[in-house]
């Protein structure tokens, strides 16, 4: 059943994108849309947007760079691990949970980690895959998003993204001790 | 609430780092003036005009550990290095750091300067015996310097980031114009008007912005990363023409974002990809376990994001007063 379904899925993201193309533009050329010209006109704007979120991803990443560098993670996990302890995350995971918000490619490292010194199938390496598929680096689609619409106050968005996250984990937590039988 | 988190993260970070320095400095972990005595064995002579000789430094590991009051080393230490002897007649000591060597030494070389060696002052060294004795260079402010690079850095990789976009961005924002143009949008719209009459009460039902939103989740499903932050980012755009304050976000973009934060993916490919690559028996068993996980984290931040647009906090952040209704 996992395998049929996971065929089935990477069947459609291998004909997505083509058959994306091939609808949009046809039915533009149905339509007698001027396709050459409409398209040109649309791709003007890659530009602009990529270059009004620089500022807010600057300001967002050289901060969570300064935050991680600065060993200030260690301190937060000696902080909380008698907490996640009660709920069973075991402490090995928590800088991942930590860290999956603010930096895509720093809690995958640690991800890597994890699984490389537990190994992928033990209850760590299966946790620590499954926290890392659960939840999307908040921070960055933060800045990205509304950064490239000059979006300066976030109002609820973060407090809201966060929870988002720490259900994330919970969830994981929650389904992979059921996995194991713990 | 993001201005102190961001302050936050700058405040604790230089705070940490200062006090970590200064801890090293008083307790000196690095050892910094502490001969250490250690096996060489060396394996040829070099030069004959500037004496240098190649060899090993064998350290045993519990010695080590013992040296730097750390439990992290767990095989002995062998590091190829080069004894040299300068014009002045001083004896230096090269230690070649690669990833195999111990991880304390690793962060000693980055610390000194991101060379991938650390050099010692040789105090004694005797040929029969093998054995040498030499005092590393200096390793200090390590965190300090370590905060100020990744400061650097990093401003530097979210320039990459952003420009890297700009081609995926062109190519979907030209297609999605087509589709406008066509009218598709409106179509596809119109299908999903159930769900989004729920989640984005403030959009009209056929506006543009909602077929982006569509998209862009429909692209996340399918972790079709490439294509899902261009039709975001034109969701987003789209949002923000119903937008009467600008600068603030709406209830509806609060919303789309905690969707996009909690990142629902069918097959989360990086991760199924990177456990095959460690020799996983089964990749793919996180499928199941990651929905459930991005399937809570769905559902907790829309609640959240519905229950904290009512606070009066956030309402009153919304309002538009006449002033900026002219300027508008």
């Amino acid at each position: 059943m996992a395998e049929i379904f996971k065929s089935v899925v990477n069947l459609i993201s291998a004909i997505a994108i083509p058959t994306f193309i091939l609808v949009f533009l046809g039915w533009g050329l149905i339509k007698k849309v001027k396709v050459y010209e409409v398209f040109v006109e649309g791709a003007k704007d890659g530009f602009n947007t990529a270059v009004k979120i620089i500022p807010y991803l600057v300001a967002m990443l050289f901060a969570i760079g300064v935050f991680r560098a600065s060993g200030a993670m260690d301190v937060v996990v000696a902080l909380l691990s008698p907490v996640t302890n009660l709920i069973g995350m075991p402490a090995d995971v928590l800088p991942l949970a930590l860290l999956r918000p603010l930096s895509g490619s720093g809690s995958m490292g640690l991800m890597t980690e994890l699984m490389k010194t537990n190994g992928p199938d033990s209850f760590i390496g299966v946790l620590a895959s499954t926290m890392f598929g659960s939840s999307e680096t908040t921070f960055y689609i933060l800045a990205v998003y509304f950064g490239s619409v000059g979006i300066k106050n976030t109002r609820h968005a973060l407090p809201a993204g966060l929870i988002a996250d720490l259900f994330g984990m919970l969830g994981a937590v929650f389904i992979v001790r059921m996995l194991f039988s713990l | 609430m993001l201005n102190y988190v961001w302050i936050s993260l700058l405040l604790i970070g230089i705070f940490t780092a200062v006090g970590r320095d200064i801890n090293d400095e008083v307790t000196n972990t690095y050892r910094n003036g502490v001969p250490l005595t250690s096996h060489f064995e060396s394996h040829r002579k070099l030069a004959a005009v500037h004496p240098a000789i190649e060899g090993d430094i064998v350290i045993p590991a519990a010695l080590f550990n013992q040296f730097y009051n750390i439990s992290s080393a767990k095989a002995d230490v062998r590091q190829p290095a080069t004894m040299t002897t300068l014009s002045s007649g001083k004896q230096r000591l090269e230690i070649k750091i690669s990833d195999a060597s111990p991880v304390f030494w690793q962060e000693m070389a980055k610390a000194a300067g991101g060379k991938e060696k650390l050099e010692a002052d040789i105090n004694s060294f005797n040929d029969g015996k093998q054995e040498i004795t030499f005092t590393l260079e200096k390793v200090r402010y390590v965190k300090i310097k370590a905060v100020t690079k990744a400061a650097l850095d990093f401003a530097d990789t979210a320039v990459t980031i952003s420009l890297g976009l700009i081609g995926v961005m062109a190519l979907w924002l030209g297609i999605m114009k087509v589709g406008e143009a066509a009218g598709l949008l409106e179509q596809l719209t119109k299908l999903m008007t159930p769900i989004t009459r729920q989640l984005f009460p403030d959009v009209p039902p056929n506006h543009p912005a909602v077929a982006a939103m569509i998209m862009n989740i429909a692209a996340n499903m399918f972790g079709l990363n490439n294509a899902a932050t261009p039709m975001g980012l034109k969701a987003m755009e789209e949002l923000n023409k119903l937008n009467p304050k600008a600068g603030t976000a709406t209830n509806a973009m609060c919303t789309f974002l905690v969707v996009n934060t909690a990142g629902l993916t069918l097959i989360p490919a990086t991760a199924i990809a990177i456990r095959a690559g460690l020799g996983s028996a089964d990749p793919g068993m996180i499928i199941g376990t990651s929905i459930f996980g991005a399937g809570c984290a769905t559902f907790g931040g829309l609640v959240a994001v519905k229950l904290l647009q009512r606070l009066p906090k956030y309402k009153k952040e919304m309002e538009v007063t006449e002033t900026e209704e002219k300027n508008g």
